[in-house]
């Protein structure tokens, strides 16, 4: 198996940028509960019981997600700390325990769930917990995996042998939305949809940018060979759905939908450089950095990466043949310059410490490197990378969250992108026979005024929607909506 | 050990003296007494010493060493026993240049040898050859000389980390090989209208990459444009590592996966096509050979023969103008791919160091780069390189000392440099009083010692012999290993 791209099991989407694409970081529990809640209840939904195995923070954060969205969350953890702290701040059942020991694990109900998710930092510890559960016949297990060789093909422990549904690597993860990041320079937000075909990006609209004071119809009369749908703009904290006779204005945040292959063309239109990633420098020699670099050389972008101990800079020399493998520090400003970090595409840090990661991203900032990405370990400083004015964060805790509940929650439901910059979610759907929206076109079904059509794939063609469009069974229709039109979008589902 | 081999050698000598009964020739008797002697002596050595246990490195050393020097020794018996060569030294020459695959010859008129004599030094290249293939890709490698470790893990066959029962393994498979392309090339030759004893004795000296003829004017003797071409087809096969061959037998081609093998190819590609070109272009061509087909083939043969240590000469490339010289002089550095029966320096060195450079030039613009050498996708281990560097070093420095020496026996400073570069590459022709059409049988006695020495250097990649001569070698070893 190669070593990159991680391949998902076949009935789940391929890694997208959720809940921290871009600036959104921490997200605020009300932004996200309002919109699930009122989807779950609206739909027949089983409130599941989920077993937590582990409540560091992706637990925590996997907890408190789940919680809001009215499943029954027991969270085990050994240390009586966390197992406190979880209790007092989240609407869940804590228990304190080995969550790889059987009695512990059947304590917790084990025996009623339908899900566990074992995110100890500790790989043993979580595949154990999983294989105790498939024993017992939980449905779903998902398990954190850091170390390649548990599931590479061929590993005694892979999931085909040992029937784990989802393994999760987190630096991996972590890797793929860094590498989406540095795609577009200009991207405030990204998300992709339909397995990787369909992207979502945000963008701020630049003074004397083509589109700007213009409508979106005379914006359709003038590019009529470009395929997008400008999906929202947010102008001063107010999200709308745009139609037809409504101006983008310079300073307004558009989300824009378009099929990835024409995704490139977008960004010049608000008034941005064409952007082509052909330099990246990766300071910090981390797990997160060398996948970051495997999938760079994959992609035939030139890659420098450094890191301060000789020992780990001959070990990414052997297993990056393309990169360049400097033996430096993050933050020793006078090299990086030497090797060119002003004006180069991207520049990443990740090394161990967040605080070094800052710093380093701060110089390489100052110098002029186009995209800044910060790797961010503790939750707390996510919301200062914005403000410091670092382009974008990413950390591998919290890619782990939402690979799990992109993965939890498919189903009729394939992708939620929650995005922080904008009050509006962005929901692929699949269409059954039965939906109430099957064989009508648009514009017979009264689609809700607050939402849009961004997409429909049909069979292996992107279509982007007009009026008399049909939408067919089997069709995966993108919507994007204000959270108030959410509960009318998914009737028409139904 | 060193006296099985012998037992071996003594047996290989009942073949010519059969050739030599099938035509009738008087030196059967000679030739029976030849192989009667070795095989006494081998027994002689062999049986009170049965082998038993493994081998340690330090006797690997030895015991390769000895082994090749002795065969030389007593596969000069033929030699002196016919009475075709009186002094011992001219006898010894020319059985180590056979077995040691150079084809360098102390014979002036090879024409009027006895059958027997021209198949017995036919043998001795295909015996060296079957010798080397199991040493550099089977033996060397676990005894580390010069970069050979490299090949541990491309060597077919089970991977157990003991010496013997790999060899064997190894051998079986490789000399599988060797002898279907030695019989391929026979069958080609004959089909080709050559007489069946000069196919055979020309396969042998070329899968070898040995270069002794049974024509006094090598394979410029031969005019034919089919037997010159199918002669470069098997020489650079025989410059290939026969262990890609083997694979490539066993259903994957590997060829182009291998750098070693594309530098191989262009090099020799490169080379040919600047000689054609000049040769052409110069006019100064030798006379008999017409046109632009004549010029590139012999552009070809010469080349693919330098490179891959033959030494077969299909034109005397002395006429050639010296720009076409110099091409053919740097040729002799390069020798054949590691793993091959060519001699030299071998490509897969050569493509280190060059590598090697590369990188040097590009430290200096990135000061505190990490920069890893390798071949293929595996990276190089600093030590090993280090022992690559120390390997060139000490070859040149060979060359320039066996140079030296021909020069106080009184040779001029091209015959000098040529003997020593020759013998010492396992080439055989080099250039001056030793050139394409000359031989080295007006050396004296101390000269073609000399030069038998830097053979065996050669052909056992210098470290494994130069290790015998230091002192540490002989102390004592440790009581276990």
């Amino acid at each position: 198996m190669g070593r990159y791209p991680w391949i998902p099991p076949p009935d789940i989407p391929v890694p997208s940028l959720d809940l921290i694409a871009g600036n959104a970081t921490l997200m605020p529990p009300a932004a996200m509960s309002a919109a699930s809640l009122r989807r779950d209840s609206d739909r027949e939904t089983r409130f599941m019981k989920v077993l937590i195995v582990g409540a560091g923070e992706v637990g925590y954060h996997l907890a408190q997600r789940l919680s809001e969205e009215n499943h029954d969350v027991v969270l085990i953890d050994s240390n009586p700390e966390r197992v406190e702290f979880a209790a007092q701040q989240l609407d869940v059942i804590t228990l304190l325990g080995n969550g790889a020991s059987l009695p512990v694990l059947e304590e917790g109900g084990v025996r009623e769930a339908a899900m566990l998710l074992a995110v100890t930092s500790l790989d043993e510890v979580n595949l154990v917990a999983c294989l105790a559960a498939k024993r017992l016949d939980v449905g779903l297990t998902v398990a954190r995996i850091s170390n390649p060789e548990y599931y590479q093909r061929g590993s005694v422990l892979s999931r085909e042998h040992m029937g784990i549904d989802l393994m999760i690597n987190p630096e991996r993860e972590c890797a793929w939305e860094t590498f989406q990041l540095l795609q577009s320079a200009a991207a405030t937000d990204v998300a992709q949809f339909a397995g990787g075909r369909v992207q979502l990006i945000g963008l701020r609209v630049k003074d004397g940018a083509p589109v700007a004071g213009r409508s979106l119809l005379e914006l359709a009369e003038r590019y009529t060979d470009k395929h997008y749908v400008t999906a929202a703009i947010v102008r001063n904290d107010v999200t709308r759905i745009p139609r037809g006779h409504d101006r983008i204005e310079a300073g307004d945040l558009l989300y824009v939908l378009a099929p990835t292959s024409e995704i490139v063309g977008i960004p010049p239109l608000a008034g941005y450089e064409r952007f082509h990633l052909k330099r990246v420098m990766i300071a910090g020699g981390s797990s997160e950095g060398e996948y970051l670099a495997e999938l760079l050389e994959q992609h035939h972008v030139e890659c420098t990466i450094l890191d301060h101990d000789r020992r780990r800079c001959v070990e990414l020399a052997d297993r990056l043949p393309r990169s360049l493998v400097l033996h430096a520090d993050a933050t020793d400003l006078e090299l990086l310059e030497m090797e060119g970090v002003s004006g180069i595409d991207g520049y990443v840090s990740a090394t161990g410490h967040d605080e070094t990661n800052l710093l380093s991203s701060l110089l390489a900032k100052s110098v002029g490197a186009k995209k800044v990405v910060s790797l961010i370990h503790k939750f707390e400083y996510l919301h200062l990378v914005p403000r410091v004015g670092i382009d974008a964060s990413v950390s591998p805790r919290m890619s782990t969250v939402n690979a799990i509940l992109r993965y939890v929650r498919r189903g009729r439901v394939m992708t939620v992108a929650s995005l922080m910059g904008i009050h509006a979610e962005a929901i692929e759907f699949r269409v059954d026979e039965g939906s109430r929206i099957a064989g009508k076109t648009l514009r017979d079904v009264h689609f809700p005024k607050d939402g849009i059509v961004g997409s429909i794939i049909r069979n292996d063609e992107i279509i982007i929607p007009r009026g008399d469009d049909e939408i067919l069974p089997g069709d995966e229709v993108i919507v994007f909506a204000l959270p108030g039109a959410i509960p009318e979008v998914e009737k028409l589902f139904d | 050990m060193v006296g099985l081999f012998q037992v071996f050698v003594g047996l290989a000598m009942l073949i010519p003296v059969v050739v030599s009964l099938l035509y009738r020739e008087g030196d059967a008797g000679a030739l029976f007494l030849a192989s009667l002697t070795t095989l006494v002596a081998g027994g002689a050595l062999y049986l009170p010493t049965r082998f038993n246990g493994e081998i340690t490195t330090r006797e690997g050393f030895a015991i390769v060493t000895m082994a090749w020097a002795a065969t030389a020794n007593f596969g000069a018996l033929p030699y002196l026993f016919t009475g075709v060569l009186s002094s011992p030294a001219a006898a010894v020459f020319e059985a180590m240049s056979g077995f040691t695959t150079t084809g360098a010859t102390v014979f002036a008129d090879i024409e009027s040898l006895s059958h027997g004599i021209l198949f017995w030094r036919s043998l001795t290249h295909w015996l060296g050859g079957m010798g080397i293939i199991v040493l550099v890709i089977a033996v060397l490698p676990y005894l580390g000389v010069g970069g050979m470790q490299l090949f541990r893990a491309e060597v077919p066959g089970p991977t157990p980390e003991r010496l013997r029962p790999r060899i064997t393994q190894t051998a079986k498979l490789l000399w599988f090989v060797y002898v279907g392309l030695t019989a391929a090339q026979t069958l080609l030759y004959v089909a080709g209208g050559m007489g069946l004893f000069d196919a055979v004795n020309h396969s042998f000296a070329t899968l070898a990459t040995g270069g002794f003829s049974t024509k006094n004017a090598s394979m410029a003797g031969f005019d034919s444009r089919y037997i010159h071409y199918v002669t470069i087809v098997f020489m650079y096969l025989a410059g290939v590592n026969f262990s890609l061959h083997y694979r490539a037998a066993t259903g994957r081609m590997v060829y182009l996966r291998d750098q070693e093998w594309r530098l191989y190819t262009y090099v020799i590609l490169i080379a040919a096509g600047l000689l054609a070109v000049v040769n052409f272009a110069s006019g100064g061509y030798a006379p008999g050979v017409a046109g632009v087909e004549g010029a590139v083939r012999d552009a070809l043969f010469q080349s693919v023969s330098i490179t891959t240590t033959t030494g077969f000469v299909s034109a005397d490339y002395e006429m050639w103008i010296p720009g076409s010289q110099m091409i053919l002089f740097a040729l002799f550095f390069v020798g054949g791919m590691a793993g091959s029966t060519g001699g030299g320096i071998k490509v897969l060195r050569v493509l280190l160091l060059l590598k090697q450079t590369g990188n040097e030039i590009r430290k200096h613009l990135h000061p505190r780069a990490i920069l890893l050498t390798r071949v293929g996708t595996r990276a190089i281990r600093e030590d090993v390189m280090a022992n690559i560097i120390g390997f060139v070093i000490l070859y040149l420095l060979l060359c320039l000392a066996g140079a030296l020496v021909m020069g106080f026996l009184g040779m001029d400073p091209l015959t000098a440099l040529a003997a020593s570069m020759a013998s010492l590459g396992n080439v055989g022709p080099g250039f001056g009083d030793v050139g394409a059409t000359d031989n080295y049988g007006w050396m004296s006695d101390p000269a073609l010692v000399v030069l038998s020495f830097l053979m065996l250097v050669g052909r056992l990649e210098i470290y494994t012999v130069l290790l015998l001569f230091h002192p540490e070698t002989w102390k004592a070893r440790r009581s276990f290993h």
